[in-house]
């Protein structure tokens, strides 16, 4: 897999080029690098053919999640032309890092083998660790990467624990082998296997941040840096949720951890709205919700239909759209507020730049699910596929949820559009401006014509 | 002009003038741009009006994601054209109130009013269910804003008062979108239902779901709109609502936003789930006049004369329901008829609010009195909204509501009775009012000035037509006919 190689090859020419102190020259080549990985993904005519000795296999998915993950980085790379724009140390090594990260999400996006979804675990995960606590001097960031560290070590533990065990039932990683057994187990499932099953669940649903296994993410997604946060936020959660689905679709799960998996969607769900509402530094915030649409995307691949994939796609990668937009909006405040993220500093903000106030709201109603918007698409397609699988009462139960999700969305939005009794000293840059009106326009135009990437 | 870009042309003259308002900021100008693009509308419908064969008409049929059914397909029969009408008709006079009302933001205020315009002619048109519930959703986000920058707290209510817009603004909000949402689900169960994933009005009419899902699915397609009329108990937005909007945001919500209810009732409710209907009919009336009966004891205690009228449209309102859920011809027919009128009737009243408050300073009711011997043709204008408010013979909702009477008579004596009650109390709180703000001593200290030319402007073609109307109702009821019919021959 050529991009495969390329991406990796670019991570350590970024951690040269840092040491040559090129850290002009860190975007653009991270940036070529990533239209050339496109590239490859484009020209790459080993579609559907097992690859690396059975390990991986690209199919249309894959190509669009990875293309898509590319998307975002390229994104956030650019975000980070004026982000890093004020920071001296290790830049350099943070943009190898993201592409390290990006590289275990390809194999997450592919794996065909149990070993290789522990691979991309790994690879999509230690470089976080380290990113969380990018800034050295900062309290909060090293409780961050600490937290993470440990908290994702333990997931880890229970991934390697579950394939053991489902390993000990089928005597082999493969997935095709797993599925057979798993079928054949469908009336009477054995124990070692349901439990195998469950604990890789669990590891994933760390790293999707399910409730009850979300503690870990409020507190790294304020800690982190926001570049960094933005990272994990998009490209990481994209990753996490092929790879869950890619393990929910390939191998048959056991009844009862279906049911399992309901109950996590709804308190997942429940608590990531409900808990939302009382934030007010907004980093958090958008951990919670993070959360909230984490829950929607469970109920979606519960869904058990053939088109989930694309779904997945659309809801995943328009909200990230999203997300990267609102997090600049935030640099851009912050810096302004002398860096409270309280949802506080964007008041004022109508009164001060209108058009980054507008694209603001936009990107908000995406979020909350507002039409015309590409995040009402994505709500509307995953009650589709809820009510088509029968799951009437869930979906009831995640449009009250939605409208809860409305809710502090809507805080944010008065809050931009009400006007503020201090002189604004906001300082918006060239790239953001660009950078956030290419997401607010994206958004809309993915919602009026869903078409496109569907 | 084909006719397939009249209707477009409807959409996008307000959306552009208001996309061309927010851009440029023209603050002197931007009444009158406004209004020229409001009246440019309503001359589309009124000659469209003109030359209705009677029927369904589809203008535009475009294809716009149809794994979910959703369709560009824009029409309208006799209903669709009656509210079409009572949107292009109503709104020049809502954006020429504005005219005489102080305004930091004259551009942006009209730019919202016109960007509702165009999400309601949208919902008007649409024939297509997701359609319906994009521009219904739409016609929200303008309204927030409205609320948000231009609303103004109750005068009782002194405290915070940026925070009190803020908590009235979002809990109107939060509560429309709740109904919007549970109509998501509805459109979205009933597509996933539908065979060929169709979500046009004609299909979903087709759908025949099992009695049992079309009983609770009944509640889901139906609070949307029990929260935009508002109908008893999901009404507690609507007072608070009102009375901090400005004048104009009342006007439009309570002139023309309020009947995307009904309008929905009938695109909605009526055809995908008429078990549903049919099972909870006794309910929905009973809720709908207690409500209309609660809101009229409530409008008789009310000191605030804006408050007043709030009251006073939710009970009207409560009786609007009432006779559409009466499913016979009268009631359906009597029902849309009295919409059109309360639309007049409501902006009217809300002008003379303006115009009084402007007078005296006030709305509250005990600081007034005796306006008539500073203001005596004003005075008369009053009178003659009045008389159209307490339904008297030969005004717009005498027909209306006599209409309704006779549906709800022939499903059930008390409720006609419980419902006759409403009108008495109405007229009861609207003489009341009458009374003690034209009435008795004068209690102003102010030199109040009469209605000047502005205001006559305004309000006499409004107080004309409900006049003509109630004296000639045809060209309405005519519209309604051949709907109607065929709405309660599927039924039946």
């Amino acid at each position: 897999m050529s991009a495969l190689i390329l991406t990796s090859i670019l991570g350590v020419v970024l951690l040269y080029l840092g040491l040559f102190g090129g850290k002009k020259l860190l975007a653009p080549i991270g940036i070529l690098g990533l239209i050339g990985a496109l590239i490859l993904f484009y020209l790459d005519q080993r579609i559907n053919l097992p690859q690396f000795a059975h390990m991986i296999v690209f199919d249309r998915t894959s190509m669009l999640f990875s293309c898509g993950m590319i998307g975002i980085t390229i994104l956030i790379f650019l975000f980070g032309i004026d982000y890093y724009d004020r920071v001296e140390e290790n830049v350099a090594e943070q943009h190898a890092l993201m592409i390290f990260s990006l590289t275990g999400a390809f194999l997450l996006t592919s794996y065909t083998n149990l070993l290789m979804l522990f691979l991309g675990i790994e690879i999509l995960s230690i470089p976080l660790y380290i990113l969380a606590g990018a800034k050295k001097r900062s309290y909060r960031s090293s409780e961050a990467s600490f937290k993470y560290f440990l908290l994702g070590s333990f997931a880890s533990a229970f991934l390697l624990m579950g394939i053991a065990l489902i390993y000990g039932m089928c005597a082999s990683f493969d997935m095709d082998v797993v599925k057979g057994v798993a079928l054949k187990q469908l009336e009477h499932p054995d124990l070692l296997f349901t439990l195998g099953c469950f604990f890789v669940a669990v590891g994933l649903s760390f790293k999707v941040a399910a409730v009850p296994f979300h503690f870990w993410s409020p507190d790294v997604y304020e800690g982190a840096p926001t570049l960094v946060t933005t990272f994990m936020a998009t490209v990481v959660k994209m990753a996490a949720f092929i790879g869950f689905y890619r393990f929910v679709s390939l191998t048959q799960m056991p009844p009862t951890l279906g049911n399992a998996l309901l109950v996590m969607t709804i308190f997942t769900l429940l608590l990531g709205n409900i808990v939302a509402l009382r934030q007010s530094n907004f980093k958090r915030l958008m951990a919670y919700s993070s959360i909230a649409h984490s829950g929607f995307l469970l109920m979606a691949i519960l869904s058990n239909a053939p088109n989930i994939a694309q779904v997945l796609f659309y809801y995943t990668f328009t909200y990230s759209l999203a997300t990267v937009g609102l997090f600049i909006v935030l640099t851009i405040a912050k810096r302004a507020a002398n860096g409270d993220e309280n949802i506080r500093i964007f008041r004022g903000l109508f009164r001060a730049k209108p058009w980054l106030a507008i694209v603001t709201l936009l990107l908000l109603l995406s979020l909350a699910g507002i039409p015309l918007t590409a995040g009402f698409v994505a709500k509307y397609q995953v009650f589709l596929l809820a009510i088509g699988a029968h799951l009437i009462k869930t979906t009831l139960f995640a449009v009250v949820m939605a409208l809860v999700g409305i809710y502090y969305y809507a805080v944010v939005i008065r809050e931009a559009f009400t006007p503020s009794e201090e002189e604004s000293t906001l300082v918006v840059s060239p790239i953001n401006w660009l950078l956030i009106s290419l997401c607010g326009v994206a958004v809309v135009v993915m919602g009026v014509m869903p078409g496109w990437l569907m | 002009m084909a006719d397939d870009m009249l209707l477009i042309a409807l959409l996008l003259i307000p959306f552009l003038t208001a996309t061309l308002l927010v851009v440029a900021r023209p603050d002197k100008n931007a009444r009158g741009i406004a209004m020229m693009a409001s009246v440019a509308c309503s001359v589309l419908v009124i000659a469209q009006w003109a030359k209705f064969p009677g029927g369904s008409l589809t203008f535009v049929e475009h294809d716009w994601v149809p794994a979910w059914g959703l369709r560009l397909l824009m029409g309208y029969d006799g209903t669709g054209l009656l509210f079409l009408l009572l949107t292009a008709v109503i709104f020049p006079f809502i954006i020429g109130a504005g005219f005489k009302q102080p305004n930091d933001r004259p551009s942006l205020f009209n730019a919202m009013l016109l960007f509702t315009q165009a999400a309601l002619f949208g919902v008007f048109m649409s024939q297509n269910a997701f359609l319906f519930y994009i521009f219904y959703e739409l016609s929200l986000v303008p309204l927030f804003f409205l609320l948000l920058f231009w609303g103004s707290p109750s005068p009782e209510r002194f405290g915070d008062r940026r925070a009190n817009v803020r908590a009235i603004t979002m809990r109107f909000f939060i509560y429309t979108l709740l109904g919007g949402l549970a109509l998501l689900f509805g459109i979205a169960y009933c597509v996933v239902h539908e065979p060929a994933h169709n979500a046009d009005f004609n299909a979903l009419a087709q759908l025949h779901l099992p009695h049992g899902t079309q009983i609770w699915l009944f509640w889901a397609l139906f609070l949307a709109f029990a929260v935009k009329l508002p109908i008893f108990p999901f009404h507690s937005w609507q007072p608070d609502t009102y009375t901090m909007a400005p004048l104009q945001g009342t006007m439009t919500l309570a002139g023309v936003l309020l009947k995307m209810g009904l309008f929905g009732i009938l695109r909605f409710v009526f055809p995908i789930v008429p078990d549903g209907v049919e099972f909870w009919r006794s309910t929905v009336i009973w809720l709908a006049i207690i409500g209309a009966l609660y809101a009229g004891v409530i409008a008789f205690r009310q000191r605030d004369l804006k408050r007043l009228v709030a009251y006073s449209s939710l009970s009207h309102v409560g009786l609007l329901c009432a006779g559409l859920f009466a499913q016979n011809s009268y009631g359906v027919s009597g029902s849309l008829y009295q919409a059109f009128a309360h639309a007049i009737l409501v902006v009217c009243m809300l002008y003379l609010v303006g115009a009084i408050q402007s007078r005296t300073g006030t709305t509250d009711l005990d600081a007034m009195g005796g306006l008539k011997l500073k203001a005596p043709r004003l005075a008369a204008l009053f009178f003659l909204v009045m008389i159209n408010a307490v339904a008297l013979p030969l005004t717009q909702s005498f027909v209306g509501e006599w209409l309704m009477f006779n549906g709800l008579w022939q499903i059930d004596g008390w409720m006609a009775f419980a419902a006759v009650l409403t009108i008495i109390l109405g007229a009861v709180y609207m003489l009341f009012a009458y009374q003690r703000v034209m009435l008795g001593p004068d209690n102003t200290r102010l030199q109040a000035t009469d209605a000047d030319s502005e205001d006559h402007f305004f309000l006499v073609p409004l107080i004309a037509i409900t006049l003509v109307l109630g004296v000639y109702p045809a060209p309405i009821l005519h519209l309604l006919d051949g709907p109607v019919q065929q709405m309660l021959s599927m039924l039946h």
